[in-house]
């Protein structure tokens, strides 16, 4: 064993006395908190004002909708027979060290016909990529693998997109297993690169839009703190607002409080109120397109064990009642069979994932490949090394 | 029976094999089922009983079975996902060039080679002689008595209704010899096949 933990016995106390700290920290400072979202009910004019002036200076909190933020509605019917679509996507990333340079990504679909009877569609589709164009940037550097994890996220949209244009006849949910802002367009170095990666991305959801389904983006455990960063502005003046400082540099008061500290309010069933995500890249490029994210927390769990989950929709769904219902609903039906997270999302990712053993037989289909052309496949030393070394030390006393 | 693909080799060992399995139920292998899969690269046939059908379960089922779940998510376990039936076989003999051998064989199969029923026409060819019982009634896995029972009465079955009776008091006879030792055990199995049950 590589890992002396006997040398870490005293870091792991001093971990969980850091824990146990920070956790009674939050709870002196949660219930003040949690009353400024009764405070400002329906966000009023001034609120709405000095949110405009910060969002200005690229401040990236929570937009209060006409629902009161402090608002929690009720579970709505399920209708009887509903599409419920999700996606997932896994991937190999290059290796230096392997073979062959390429990377892989597997995208696993399901289709549950809810109320229709029949077992799920389910379907994983691979794709390898191994061109020069594929695999390196125009200076000549090997790609990040963060636009390997762009292209991997716009075709879980694409195939959600396929999937609901192949059946309109009843109504459809489609699932994706994280937020709906593309990760990439939050960390993409220009703004060039961050509309080249939302091309593709914002036309499937044009296409989920066209054919009538409701698409959603489930995140569980969210660390987002868009709603806490409304509530310190809730607390500022416009002077301090227009100073920035203060905007930017969280009080003490809200240090670490995220929102899912927020929202424990919430019974099984029920969803928070709607708000519109203030980042940068929502309003730069989702919005302009007309696909403006929107979110709001959903407990999917059920009495005595809370399942919270930040849900994201884009502005079509938050401003259509029976869509945002379907969307409200069928997750909540699906956590049900599952006891917190939908049941499709865990098959979609189950049918999507690579795992070790698929990697290794992909691996040995590469190197045989290569020597039926007359190669010599090998790894490097150092990769050749960890092989040898991943089993762990023996111990020869 | 005609011959049906029942699954891939999980693993195996000269007297006997495991395979999976995730054919609809009304095709999957029963219990007393001759089954047969290849060995040494082709040149033998390894024939053997199905003594055991095992369902494993794992994370992802197991929270759903107190649940009560929709019928769609009930087919998308069963047909869809890669979750196989274990059947365990017993082998009882095998075919060369020439001809069946009851004993076992000098090979067993190789991981991810194909299982498949065994045909009437094999199994009638097969059990024309009884040597195979022994196999059976010796066996330290396979639930002997119940296998004994239901393997002759599948080899009684494959052959015209005529000669049914004959065969059965044939195997009798042969258990009976078989068994000579343990009378209390002969006589369960006799129960189990007399011609007239």
């Amino acid at each position: 064993m590589a890992l002396e933990l006997h040398a870490l016995a005293q870091a792991v106390d001093d971990l969980s006395t850091n824990a146990a700290q920070r956790l009674a920290d939050l709870d002196r400072r949660l219930p003040a908190i949690r009353a400024l979202l009764k405070t400002i009910g329906v966000a009023g004019e001034e609120l709405r004002a000095n949110i405009q002036a910060a969002l200005r200076a690229r401040w990236a909190g929570a937009i209060p909708t006409a629902e009161a933020v402090d608002a929690a509605y009720p579970l709505p019917p399920f209708p009887a027979r509903v599409n419920i679509l999700a996606a997932d996507g896994s991937q190999i990333y290059p290796d230096r060290h392997g073979v062959a340079l390429y990377y892989l990504i597997n995208i696993g679909s399901i289709v549950f016909g809810h109320g229709s009877g029949e077992a799920p569609r389910t379907r994983s589709k691979p794709e390898v990529f191994f061109q020069d164009a594929d695999l390196y940037e125009e200076d000549g550097g090997q790609i990040p693998v963060q636009q390997i994890d762009m292209k991997r996220d716009q075709r879980e949209l694409a195939e959600l997109a396929q999937l609901a244009e192949a059946d309109r006849s009843v109504p459809t949910v489609a699932l994706l297993d994280n937020g709906l802002l593309l990760y990439y367009s939050l960390q993409a170095p220009s703004r060039e690169q961050i509309a080249e990666a939302l091309g593709p991305y914002l036309k499937s959801l044009d296409r989920l839009k066209a054919c009538g389904a409701a698409v959603a983006g489930v995140v569980a455990r969210p660390r987002s703190a868009g709603v806490a960063r409304l509530l310190h502005l809730s607390t500022l003046e416009r002077d301090e607002i227009d100073r920035h400082a203060e905007l930017f540099q969280s009080s003490a008061a809200f240090r670490q409080v995220t929102d899912f500290q927020l929202f424990d309010f919430l019974r099984p069933g029920e969803r928070s109120a709607i708000f519109e995500s203030g980042s940068p890249a929502n309003l730069d490029h989702y919005q302009k397109a007309g696909h403006s994210i929107h979110f709001f927390y959903l407990n999917a769990g059920r009495l005595g064990k809370d399942s919270l989950l930040r849900i994201e929709v884009p502005e079509w769904v938050a401003r259509d009642i029976a869509k945002l219902n379907l969307v409200h609903a069928a997750i909540v039906e699906q956590c049900r069979i599952t006891d917190g997270f939908p049941y499709v999302l865990m098959r979609a990712h189950e049918l999507a994932v690579v795992t070790v053993a698929e990697r290794r037989e992909f691996e040995q289909m590469v190197t045989g490949a290569l020597v039926r052309r007359g190669l010599t496949p090998s790894v490097s030393q150092k990769a050749q090394g960890k092989a040898w070394t991943a089993t762990g030390k023996r111990w020869y006393p | 029976m005609t011959e049906l693909t029942l699954g891939r080799l999980l693993r195996s060992s000269t007297t006997g094999y495991v395979f999976g399995c995730k054919i609809p139920e009304a095709d999957a292998p029963c219990f007393g089922d001759f089954v047969k899969a290849p060995a040494q690269r082709g040149q033998t046939e390894v024939i053997g009983l199905v003594y055991d059908l095992a369902i494993s379960d794992d994370g992802f089922v197991r929270p759903m079975a107190t649940a009560d779940l929709p019928e769609e998510v009930i087919l998308d376990q069963r047909n869809n996902r890669n979750v196989p039936i274990e059947v365990s076989v017993l082998a009882v003999g095998y075919k060369n060039g020439a001809g069946f051998i009851h004993g076992l064989p000098p090979q067993p199969p190789l991981t991810l080679d194909t299982i498949r029923t065994c045909t009437d026409d094999e199994v009638r060819a097969f059990t024309e002689r009884s040597d195979y019982l022994r196999l059976i009634a010796e066996s330290a896995e396979a639930p002997a008595e119940e296998l004994l029972a239901v393997a002759v009465q599948r080899a009684a079955a494959v052959r015209p209704p005529a000669e049914r009776e004959r065969y059965l008091r044939k195997a009798g006879r042969e258990l009976a010899k078989l068994l000579s030792r343990d009378l209390p055990r002969l006589e369960r199995v006799l129960s189990r096949i007399q011609p007239n049950r």
